[in-house]
């Protein structure tokens, strides 16, 4: 709140607008992409990824064709994406940007990426992909990006906890209840798990295990359904466990989070291959070293799995000199260079094969209490197919963060979905977009 | 009327020296109306071109969207919108609780200042200005550390008392935010109403006193009804503020989730603008908004017009 100046009953509007009037319009197609063979030039590269700068040195001492200069920016949760959008609407965005798989589409679909076709070398990269990742950078035939991590969701256990309820690892659903209610029966005050109202993408991937398909196009329409029937069942599930305080609601990384799983009073995290370092950073002076294991999500009785997060590169419409930047691109993506020059920043698991043993050995694992990198492959493995991301994820994202927002007040989870799936559709029809239920 | 007199031949006055006059007041107007024109008016030009138009897509919506003109379309829909609604609603609790409390509190510090002793009064002012010199963002995450059950030493505190309270529940969210914005707000207002006060003219509490009125009569009866201009200019300042709220909500909802995304109106403009990706309906929510503060501070200019008039 601020009043400071008598012109303050404009101010609002100035405030608003003025953030508005930064975005401009301005949409100046980039020229046409040419296949050069051999590019040059200097371009700009934009990621919330921590030890990107030194991946983007690294290239630079590789090559003397191409200048890369790096610019970190916040991630999604603090405004990233908003920052990339209005600077590649306004023209001065990056050459080269980092989206995570859900946003992708709705990149994409801004005309705010560009089609890597005729840019990289094809069989070199793309083709040498696995189904489930490449369905997650290619629409209508055109591939948009080329994927870093993939990211398998996982469940992390504090081992002493689980022995001490006297239960293995849950392996099914069913047990991790099971579980849960043992858990509760020798400390009282723990939970097995916490459900974070913040972290949508975790839903979708509960979802996505499930066999649940928020999104997909029948035609020139797009098909909604976030409340589908594999949805329902996950949500009267979890619903289940916040009842019988099997699980705890919190914001997922708040302060409070932390101190949840420093002080044993959350004992789990529903989280991905991604998870180890904040694992690690938040309960390593609470003594529990060795104690913390990942393991698979437990499942509906079939193995099956889903991705949560991980994120792609590409060439922004902002780009000058796309063909540079694409080669870029595949550097950052499947060079064995580019993960080492990376260092011991987190436990990547990444989409091109061969490089994961790469990131394995810059990795320190040794905080935990299992081989972690060997449960990542495995759930690598099993992961449901037939999952797609919706033309813009922001608008589900927030409406099912706002309508979890009920929780503590009676809400339920059921409720919530239904009230996201009603929002999404709305939206999308509002913007002109053909939307079947 | 004899002031009005004055100021007539003043200005004539002026007018005969015309020819010299108006080139150095341009001279020195002109780096205000610059700045003025490029910061003010033109964001707000480009709003309302922005508010009438809509980008269209169609089919699965990839490829370039179409501009077109919508009329007031982007306005209906933002009153239509139920959270948009939501967040006004929400924001006139906030000014029902906020208002009285912050403005009530400056009044009583303001007049309890004017009357301690002068050693006591630099250094409570002192200590009452202090919590404004903290920026907003900050005294939002501080706020935020004292709310959050189980780090909180506060929440804690009550819990040994036997008292179990969640500062950040769904019904409490809204009251402990506008404890930030008093904490944040009654000490910058105590000293515009102790400034008032300084000048109310000594001779008048002097007869008063002659007359047998104590500290509290005096203050009731005397100070408070002169310093009435000063309390319409905090109330002036203090709606248009409060219809700006974005920092502290925004910030506390990185700590509970009972703060949507579209929890006030500047929220809901935000999110408009950088999540729904609707520039268009964001320039309309934010006009609208500017709308309201235009109304409320017309209003609130007559209705203390009329007050210092009676």
């Amino acid at each position: 709140m601020k009043r400071r100046h008598l012109f303050a009953g404009v101010a609002g509007l100035a405030a608003s607008t003025l953030l508005l009037a930064a975005c401009g319009t301005g949409p100046t197609p980039a020229a046409v992409p040419t296949p050069t063979e051999d590019p040059s030039g200097s371009i700009t590269f934009w990621s919330s990824l921590a030890g990107m700068d030194k991946v983007a040195e690294a290239f630079n001492a590789s090559q003397d064709k191409i200048k890369v200069s790096f610019e970190t920016i916040p991630n999604g949760a603090n405004g990233g994406y908003a920052k990339l959008s209005t600077a590649i609407t306004a023209g001065n965005g990056p050459d080269v940007a980092t989206i995570e798989y859900p946003q992708l589409p709705q990149f994409v679909s801004n005309s705010q990426v560009i089609p890597l076709d005729g840019l990289i070398n094809k069989a070199e990269t793309v083709d040498k992909l696995t189904d489930e990742t490449k369905a997650l950078v290619q629409f209508g035939e055109k591939t948009y990006a080329l994927p870093y991590d993939a990211a398998p969701m996982l469940m992390w256990y504090r081992k002493d906890m689980l022995d001490k309820a006297g239960v293995g690892v849950p392996k099914t659903w069913d047990e991790f209840e099971q579980a849960g209610k043992k858990l509760k029966a020798v400390a009282p005050d723990s939970y097995l798990a916490s459900f974070n109202p913040n972290e949508v993408a975790a839903s979708a991937g509960l979802a996505w295990q499930a066999g649940a398909k928020w999104f997909g196009t029948e035609g020139e329409s797009w098909k909604v359904g976030v409340n589908d029937e594999a949805t329902q069942k996950v949500a009267t599930y979890w619903q289940k466990l916040i009842d019988q305080k099997i699980v705890k609601v919190t914001q997922a990384y708040s302060d409070e989070w932390s101190l949840d799983l420093a002080n044993s009073t959350v004992v789990g995290v529903v989280g991905a291959n991604w998870s180890a370092t904040g694992i690690q950073k938040r309960t390593e002076a609470s003594a529990q070293k060795g104690q913390w294991i990942a393991a698979e999500l437990p499942n509906w009785g079939n193995e099956s799995g889903a991705f949560y997060g991980g994120s792609s590169f590409n060439v922004t419409k902002s780009s000058k000199n796309p063909a540079a930047a694409a080669k870029f691109v595949e550097f950052l993506t499947t060079s064995q260079e580019a993960i080492k020059a990376r260092g011991n920043t987190g436990s990547a698991f990444l989409a091109f094969p061969g490089l994961t043993p790469v990131a394995q050995q810059a990795y320190d694992a040794s905080y935990f209490g299992n081989d972690i990198y060997e449960v990542f492959n495995k759930a690598y493995g099993t992961i449901t197919p037939g999952w797609q991301w919706g033309p813009n994820w922001d608008i589900t994202n927030t409406a099912l963060k706002d309508a979890y927002g009920k929780l503590t007040t009676g809400g339920t989870i059921h409720d919530a979905v239904d009230t996201a799936q009603d929002a999404t559709v709305a939206s999308l029809k509002q913007a002109g977009l053909s939307v079947k239920e | 009327m004899a002031i009005q007199a004055l100021t007539t031949t003043v200005r004539r006055r002026g007018r005969a020296l015309a020819g010299t006059g108006g080139r150095t007041a341009a001279l020195f107007l002109v780096p205000f109306f610059a700045v003025f024109a490029i910061a003010m008016i033109a964001p707000v030009i480009y709003s309302l071109v922005l508010s009438f138009h809509s980008q269209q897509k169609s089919g699965l919506g990839f490829g370039e969207a179409k501009t077109v003109f919508v009329g007031l379309e982007n306005y209906v829909q933002v009153f239509q919108s139920e959270t948009f609604m939501e967040g006004i609603g929400r924001l006139g609790l906030y000014c029902l609780i906020y208002i009285p409390c912050m403005v009530g509190g400056a009044v009583v510090f303001a007049l309890l200042l004017d009357a301690s002793v002068a050693k006591a009064r630099k250094l409570f002012q002192l200590l009452v200005f202090l919590p404004h010199a903290v920026p907003g963002v900050i005294a939002a995450l501080i706020w935020a550390y004292l709310y959050t059950p189980g780090i909180s030493p506060l929440v804690q505190a009550l819990q040994g008392g036997g008292i179990q309270i969640n500062f950040l529940d769904a019904h409490l969210v809204l009251p402990s935010i506008v404890n930030i914005g008093v904490w944040e707000w009654t000490g910058y207002n105590v000293i515009i109403l102790f400034t008032a006060l300084q000048a109310v003219p000594r001779e008048i509490l002097e007869a008063a006193r002659v007359d047998g009125a104590g500290e509290i009569r005096a203050a009731v009866s005397i100070k408070f009804p002169l310093i009435l201009p000063a309390l319409s200019v905090i109330m002036l300042f203090t709606i248009i503020g409060t219809l700006q709220l974005f920092t502290e909500p925004n910030i506390i909802s990185k700590a509970t989730a009972s703060v949507t995304s579209t929890w006030v109106p500047n929220l809901w403009a935000y999110d408009a603008a950088f999540i729904r990706h609707n520039l268009n309906q964001a320039a309309a929510a934010s006009i609208i908004i500017a709308g309201l503060a235009a109304i409320l501070s017309l209003a609130v200019t007559r209705l203390s017009s009329r007050m210092n008039k009676a």
